[in-house]
């Protein structure tokens, strides 16, 4: 896994790591499609020990993480279709494993997602959250990742398959160092993840009179 | 006292075919005469047993059921002799020694246990009498056997009945035939040549097999949980078996203990006090401590023997060994601890089937090549056809979200080309596609052929099928 914390903090792109640190909240904001479930598997797998996934619909497959290196082993899957449940089951979850992804359903209360937050930070696990329509609360995430776009290459006009993908994302929070910056991230969709080097800072936007 | 085929005895066994009982890791557990005479044994593999006899009817052991249909037969021995022991359904041991002087006699106790069981379960039960669990149940005949000198009965045994097969071939390709040839080489040199299987085996051809309890442990090791109001489902009861279980093992893992035998105590609202000792030759895991409890309270459960609730559920270890679960010299104690507490809390909120591990399986689509299992129960035995070459498999990168019941997806075609998609509430324009793969799967079961598409759009990649002229959206590539 590529280190997208090193690569947001400008140290570039860096051997295979984990991106998801220890007491982080890290924030994958986007549409179904828009390629942040594989990145945050990638970023789940790189932790060591065993890890856990909250599934809210039970669409999560498997494959997508063992595909990229998590051991079967080492990969939980919780189906959590009640959104009663999501917050106590997710911070269950937290106080033993050294990190989470977790889908987050409609209407979770912003005060849970605090709580949860802190309950990361204390436990020093990571917390790796997928709202499934929306965003997150500000100050919840350590690191927002927005997925901007995923272009794929490999199929055509029917011949073909797909291969490569080139994700686009805006970071934010103060894991990007406080500023709005512009990440692509290539996979190869079996294995590593490569943050593509040539970051930039998004230009600042200035009235001009 | 022993049924070789309890688990057979069950309402869908068929009367008239050869019949089979399969554990859950795929070997026979018990086969009927007819079975066994096409040459089908227990330990085989299914596939070598259907292999062999091609007309067995397989049916899938259920030793919750077995525990609770045995329940009888294990209190009319009750009725004769006090705290007998469960081994497994089909299999109960019962302390002689003072049932002997009470009764007057090894015969007169045989005969009462004997008729005891005949009128609670029909004939069939084996009983041998003998000087520890492993030579009685080798003793064990219909008519009953009394084995008047245990030593010269075990040593005339054939070598295989030591239980250790993977050392059964050298053993007799150096002579060994008997237990009596094998007791009488030295236990050391046994033991350097054999290892630990050797031991065991010697032990065994000694007639030690009931291990005596290495050492006193400080600290009273039974765990006992009261519930508040009484617990009546089969759901909560089994919970509670679980917890028990993984206390007592939390409790004992510090000494490196592990139980041979416990006993299950169980108070109900209003009446009785129930007591089940279950015991095992090798010592008990926290899974299969907790399938005991959960047997037991089962069979107690479905024959009334719980008037009014579960209202307090104590386990107590009695044999225990010390041969404990080693950890790895990388492997952290505190935190595979810590994990476990996790999980079992997530499955304590959620229910048993909600928090699961997966394992591969062979199969064309995503969902096909995934294998699911409850997370702390053992996976079953992996699937052979995960490396078979599966032509028409989808091509990785698999996609991440795959729904379990496809929604429809609606695609505008042009000219047998997918041109535009909806996704949510907007009309993407298709960028490009992979396909159409026509899939052939269980057409003779009359499933139509399905054409699959990956379509990929600005907002994201799809995976589509087409079906008798519908579109399905079976997976996404998030």
């Amino acid at each position: 896994m590529a280190d997208i914390g090193a690569a947001l903090t400008g140290a570039g792109p860096s051997p295979p790591s984990a991106a998801a640190r220890p007491g982080w909240v890290t924030g994958l904001v986007g549409p179904a499609g828009s390629g942040l479930t594989r990145l945050g598997l990638v970023m789940l797998g790189g932790h060591p020990g065993t890890v856990a996934v909250v599934d809210v619909r039970g669409w999560i497959s498997p494959l997508a993480a063992w595909e990229s290196g998590l051991d079967p082993e080492r990969l939980v899957v919780v189906r959590c279709p009640d959104p009663s449940r999501w917050a106590g089951v997710t911070a269950a979850l937290l106080d033993g494993l050294g990190a989470v992804y977790a889908e987050m359903p409609p209407g979770v209360a912003d005060q849970s997602l605090r709580r949860l937050a802190a309950r990361a930070r204390s436990r020093r696990s990571s917390l790796l959250l997928r709202p499934l329509q929306g965003g997150l609360p500000s100050g919840v995430a350590h690191l927002q990742l927005h997925g901007e776009g995923v272009s794929w290459e490999g199929a055509g006009e029917g011949h073909g398959r797909l291969g490569r993908r080139l994700l686009t994302l805006r970071a934010g929070g103060k894991g990007a160092g406080g500023a709005e910056r512009h990440l692509e991230v290539e996979d190869d969709g079996t294995n590593a993840v490569r943050v593509v080097p040539g970051l930039a800072a998004a230009p600042s936007r200035r009235a001009a009179g | 006292m022993w049924f070789p085929d309890w688990p057979l005895r069950r309402p869908d066994a068929p009367p008239d075919e050869p019949c089979q009982v399969v554990d859950q890791g795929g070997r026979v557990a018990a086969a009927d005469p007819r079975a066994r005479e096409a040459g089908v044994r227990p330990g085989m593999l299914r596939r070598q047993a259907e292999a062999v006899c091609p007309a067995v009817v397989t049916l899938p052991s259920d030793p919750g059921a077995e525990a609770a249909a045995f329940e009888p037969v294990v209190s009319a021995v009750e009725e004769v002799v006090p705290r007998v022991e469960v081994a497994h359904p089909g299999l109960l041991f019962v302390p002689l020694k003072g049932a002997v002087r009470y009764y007057g006699g090894e015969g007169e106790v045989v005969g009462r246990i004997a008729a005891a069981v005949e009128d609670a379960a029909g004939p069939g039960g084996r009983i041998g009498v003998a000087d520890g669990p492993f030579a009685a149940r080798m003793a064990a005949a219909d008519p009953p056997r009394i084995v008047a000198d245990t030593p010269a009965f075990l040593a005339a045994l054939d070598v295989a009945a030591a239980g250790v097969d993977e050392i059964v071939d050298t053993f007799r390709w150096l002579g060994i035939r008997t237990l009596g040839d094998l007791r009488a080489l030295p236990r050391a040199a046994v033991a350097s040549r054999f290892g630990t299987a050797g031991l065991q085996a010697h032990r065994v051809a000694s007639g030690e097999d009931r291990r005596p309890r290495p050492r006193e442990i400080p600290v009273d090791p039974a765990v006992e949980e009261r519930f508040d109001p009484p617990i009546t489902g089969m759901e909560q009861a089994a919970f509670a078996a679980r917890a028990l279980a993984r206390r007592l093992m939390e409790r004992l893992a510090p000494h490196g203990d592990l139980p041979h035998r416990v006993e299950v105590e169980a108070g109900s609202g209003r009446g009785p006090v129930r007591r089940r000792t279950w015991r095992s030759a090798d010592p008990f895991t926290e899974a299969e401590l907790a399938d005991r409890i959960r047997w037991q309270l089962r069979a107690w459960v479905e024959t009334g023997g719980i008037p009014g609730g579960l209202a307090r559920l104590r386990v107590a270890p009695a044999d225990l060994s010390d041969r404990g679960r080693q950890l790895r010299l990388t492997e952290d104690a505190a935190s595979a601890l810590e994990e476990r507490r996790a999980l079992s809390r997530a499955q304590a909120l959620l229910g048993p089937d909600a928090v699961l591990q997966a394992r591969r399986r062979g199969g064309r689509t995503p969902a096909e090549q995934v294998g699911w299992h409850r997370w702390d129960e053992p996976p079953g035995p992996p699937d052979p056809a995960v490396t078979a070459p599966w032509p028409g498999r989808l091509p990785l990168p698999s996609p991440v979200l795959v729904p379990p019941r496809p929604p429809a997806l609606e695609v505008e075609w042009d000219g047998g080309f997918p041109v535009r998609v909806r996704v949510g509430s907007r009309w993407e324009e298709v960028l490009s596609w992979a396909g159409p793969w026509r899939a052939i799967d269980h057409w003779w079961e009359g499933r139509p052929p399905v054409d699959r598409y990956q379509i990929v759009t600005s907002a994201g990649a799809f995976l589509c099928e087409v079906v008798e002229g519908r579109c399905l959206l079976t997976g996404i590539y998030d």
